[in-house]
């Protein structure tokens, strides 16, 4: 037992102790802390889902945040025009927007990624003047405004065991609920990816000839993809409903759905914990970036304005053109190329100079 | 009959923008098979660069030229510098590179610029002129004059000028065009700084339509997505075809059909219609499908 | 002065090293054939040469080092090649294709005279003119390749199996349009070819390839009555 926990991989040491992190989190930060990383983890839901459509299938939405909105929409119409129990709103959102998403997969099968490309970011383009129109079903442009979510009584009671009598708020049992959530939905994509389907998928991004003469279904794991990822962002929109109380067509522009592309690209396609990252820094960096940027005394104060003003478009914008050049397996791929070269440096080089090329390119 | 006569002509003036904007798009699609998505923020871009020479002072008629100019040097200058070292890379990556640059661009125009939209000068007046008895103003008038001169002289150059012949032979075949001596990186430059030129007068000519501001350009860029696919995402000429097909389709549906507000949702509608139908479009040559 | 160089060339693609040292030497205005089977480094030393592969040594155009030289530098600089496959531009017509031969030449008399030659050698490009390249057939595609390459005005052609695919009629009549090119233009020529004996005629000199090394090198009269390097590399 112990030789096998000696031998275990350092990511799951490293999952181990993300774990450990994520659940005592919010009992050692404030209330509006918590509200903040569960945003972080509403993304990384999101993310998940495109990762498994862009790195695992080869496939491309850059309308993922219309799929947000679905599900937000989903969920805030059930909760205030239905009076559905929350809880139950969110797999019905997941549902919903799943299915739209595969019946959407299928005229998708027959684009090349070009032209997905150009299709779901009309969609994600129009949503805001679609969803503006029933305003009946959706409140307009006012949008729909919801109560906040208490915790029920078994998270409550623990929550203050745990920190000593602190009564636990809604933004905190929030936290929690994604949590489980993101977790749950992780699950299902490792075990997705790591077995039948995630092997065929990977076959097909590589190769859709090739992949079709071993007998892989092309079609159905294409849209099966798209289906999948639809349903997680449904998922994510329905938790980012909740979180924010409050869904209006504006909550959801074309900026959301590069969001969360950045989001996977930055942590790297086809990589497990890459999501979490990728939610992060989606998530903190215009925050984090624009805070100390001001903060720092020796920039000129013109040139940190330039910063903070120019806001998240800029920065997102150089990230993926910067990550895209020079790190296009994103972070994650950055590391794990790098302890890579770092073992083998710890081997020894003795490996070294198998390729009989001088290095001496003649043309680029 | 003359209200609906007066909507068709107020099409095409649209048509012309939008067919400027997908002639753009599909100059750099035959340049390197990419769909730019940054094609309407830089046309957006210019066009504040526009509004700043006039702002200044600057005649409307020089400040257009010297803006289209400097259009041409900034999409050169963009594609030595952000688009080159990942030409060879594949399409996803691609587009990935161009959604950030769309991004950056709206950033930094926000930065500088400001989000307060601003009306922008035009030199046609708003009056308007009774033919056949729909009243058609001169600024229609003048937008459809302009959009046709400039894809004339588009077509011109690539079909007519030994530069304009180096520049498709690199975009069809540029190993082949390598061995003649043709600078390949060098016509997909100019390629990406005639799009950027061709795309800010459709920036110049929509501003006085809509009021500058960064995202001026979002619902445009849509409206020319549907045209260039409607036309056949390689064909210059079914841009334009394209182009005002959809600029007429937009304005009758917008006036009778949906109502304004879902214009932007025809468009979309044309594009899925296409690509699900008729993928190639209507003047795009048939390619191997695979699977 | 040699017209064309070539000083222990190594090559290769990744990590597949395909020339292990390739030396050879060729004159102004002369006929060279690189002979050799299939994967002897054939067409990889003409990639070599016109900067399409990378490759260390020393390769050395009238003098002139091409090391680091791009594809589009050296051909300014008077190649021309005609690689595998033609290189016809199929999207363009059959006249875009003969302008795009010329395109970088001053001298717009000559071109003009030249286009003359190439409509009185291959007058079935001249009828065809306006019709898209593809619809060529595969002996008219060579043709207008070797057109092409001649409105070009190289010092060196470098042409890669020219015989490949066509009626030997076919070949035979380009095989003496080449050598009447050579003649009357003083181009040097540097001929790849699967048909030994067809190349041997022509070229004044051969090199024999053999996995990437030049195993044989000699005047082709000579090599062609050599009949032990005729059965073992040649296989006539």
């Amino acid at each position: 037992m112990l030789a096998r926990v000696r031998r275990a991989p350092p990511r799951y040491w490293l999952v181990l102790v993300a774990a450990v992190l994520l659940i005592g989190l919010p009992t050692v930060v404030t209330s509006f802390q918590s509200s903040q990383w569960n945003l972080v983890l509403i993304f990384t839901i999101a993310i998940m889902g495109l990762n498994v459509l862009v790195g695992y299938s080869g496939q491309i939405s850059l309308g993922h945040g219309a799929f947000m909105a679905l599900g937000a929409y989903t969920t805030a119409i059930l909760i205030a025009r239905y009076h559905v129990n929350y809880l139950v709103t969110i797999p019905i959102a997941g549902l919903v927007t799943g299915a739209i998403g595969f019946l959407l997969g299928i005229p998708a099968l027959r684009l090349s990624a070009l032209y997905l490309a150009l299709a779901t970011f009309a969609l994600a383009v129009v949503t805001p003047s679609l969803i503006k129109r029933p305003e009946q079903l959706t409140g307009g442009v006012q949008g729909i405004g919801l109560v906040p979510q208490e915790p029920p009584q078994f998270a409550a009671a623990a929550f203050s065991t745990v920190t000593g009598g602190t009564q636990m708020t809604s933004e905190q049992w929030l936290y929690y609920l994604s949590l489980a959530i993101a977790v749950l939905l992780f699950w299902v994509a490792w075990n997705m990816i790591r077995h039948r389907p995630g092997r065929a998928m990977r076959a097909v991004r590589d190769g859709e000839v090739a992949a079709a003469a071993f007998g892989i279904n092309v079609a159905g794991y294409k849209t099966l993809a798209f289906g999948m990822s639809a349903f997680y962002a449904g998922v994510a929109g329905s938790l980012y409903g909740l979180a924010t109380t409050y869904v209006s067509p504006d909550t959801f522009p074309v900026a959301l759905s590069f969001q969360l592309l950045v989001g996977a690209v930055l942590g790297g396609l086809a990589s497990t914990v890459g999501p979490l990252l990728g939610g992060m820094f989606v998530y903190w960096l215009p925050i984090v970036s624009s805070q100390t940027i001001s903060d720092q005394s020796w920039i000129p104060e013109q040139i940190s304005s330039v910063f903070v003003k120019a806001g998240p478009a800029v920065t997102y914008g150089a990230l993926l053109i910067l990550i895209m050049i020079f790190a296009p397996n994103g972070v994650v791929g950055l590391i794990t190329s790098g302890y890579g070269a770092l073992r083998k440096r710890l081997r020894g080089a003795g490996e070294r100079g198998t390729g009989q090329m001088p290095p001496d390119p003649q043309t680029g | 009959m003359q209200e609906f006569l007066q909507q068709v002509v107020s099409g095409i003036a649209s048509g012309g923008i939008f067919a400027s904007l997908a002639l753009a798009l599909v100059l750099i699609y035959n340049a390197m098979g990419l769909v730019n998505f940054a094609q309407g923020e830089m046309a957006m871009f210019a066009t504040f660069v526009a509004y700043a020479l006039i702002e200044n002072g600057m005649s409307y008629w020089i400040a257009l030229p010297l803006a289209l100019v400097l259009a041409f040097a900034g999409g050169v200058l963009i594609q030595r510098v952000v688009i080159r070292p990942v030409e060879r890379a594949p399409v996803l990556t691609l587009v990935i590179v161009t959604l950030g640059l769309a991004t950056l661009i709206n950033g930094l125009a926000g930065f500088v610029f400001g989000y307060i939209p601003r009306s922008f000068p035009s030199p046609f007046s708003v009056q308007t002129v009774s033919v056949l008895g729909a009243l058609i103003s001169f600024r229609d008038l003048g937008v459809i004059a302009v959009s046709a001169l400039v894809l004339v002289l588009i077509y011109l150059l690539l079909q007519r000028t030994t530069l304009g012949l180096a520049m498709r032979a690199a975009a069809h075949n540029p190993d082949a065009s390598r061995l003649l001596g043709v600078r390949v990186s060098w016509m997909l430059a100019l390629g990406w700084g005639l799009a950027s030129a061709v795309g800010a007068l459709s920036g110049i000519m929509v501003a006085p339509i809509l009021l500058l501001e960064p995202n001026m350009m979002q619902t445009i860029i849509i409206y020319a997505f549907a045209a260039a696919v409607l036309g056949g995402i390689e064909s210059p000429l079914g841009a334009v075809v394209g182009g005002l097909i959809v600029g007429i389709t937009v304005n009758l549906a917008g006036a009778y059909l949906v109502g304004g507000d879902l214009q932007l949702a025809v468009a979309f509608l044309i594009i899925v219609a296409v690509l699900v139908i008729k993928p190639n479009g209507l003047f795009g040559r048939p390619s191997v499908r695979r699977v | 002065m040699e017209l064309l160089e070539l000083e222990e060339v190594h090559a290769g693609y990744g990590p597949t090293q395909v020339l292990h040292g390739v030396s050879m030497k060729m004159a102004e205005g002369e006929i060279i054939s690189l002979l050799g089977a299939n994967g002897a480094g054939k067409t990889t030393t003409l990639r070599a040469i016109c900067g399409g592969v990378r490759w260390d040594g020393a390769i050395k155009l009238s003098g002139r080092s091409l090391h680091r030289m791009s594809t589009e530098d050296i051909v300014r600089s008077g190649l021309a090649h005609v690689p595998e496959g033609r290189g016809i531009l199929t999207d363009l017509t059959v006249e875009e294709n003969l302008r795009l031969g010329e395109h970088l030449r001053r001298d717009r008399d000559q071109v003009r005279k030249d286009y003359v030659r190439v409509f009185e050698y291959f007058p079935v490009l001249r009828e065809r003119r306006r019709l898209s390249a593809s619809t060529l057939s595969g002996g008219e595609q060579q043709m207008l390749a070797l057109a092409r390459a001649l409105l070009m005005r190289p010092r060196l052609m470098l042409l890669d199996e020219p015989s490949l695919g066509l009626a030997p009629l076919v070949v035979r009549a380009i095989f003496e349009i080449i050598r009447d090119i050579n003649r009357a233009d003083g181009v040097g020529v540097l001929l790849v070819e699967q048909n030994a004996r067809l190349a041997l005629e022509l070229s004044t000199h051969s090199y024999v390839l053999e996995v990437g090394r030049v195993a044989v090198a000699g005047l082709s009269s000579e090599l062609k009555g050599n009949d032990s390097v005729r059965r073992s590399y040649l296989g006539y």
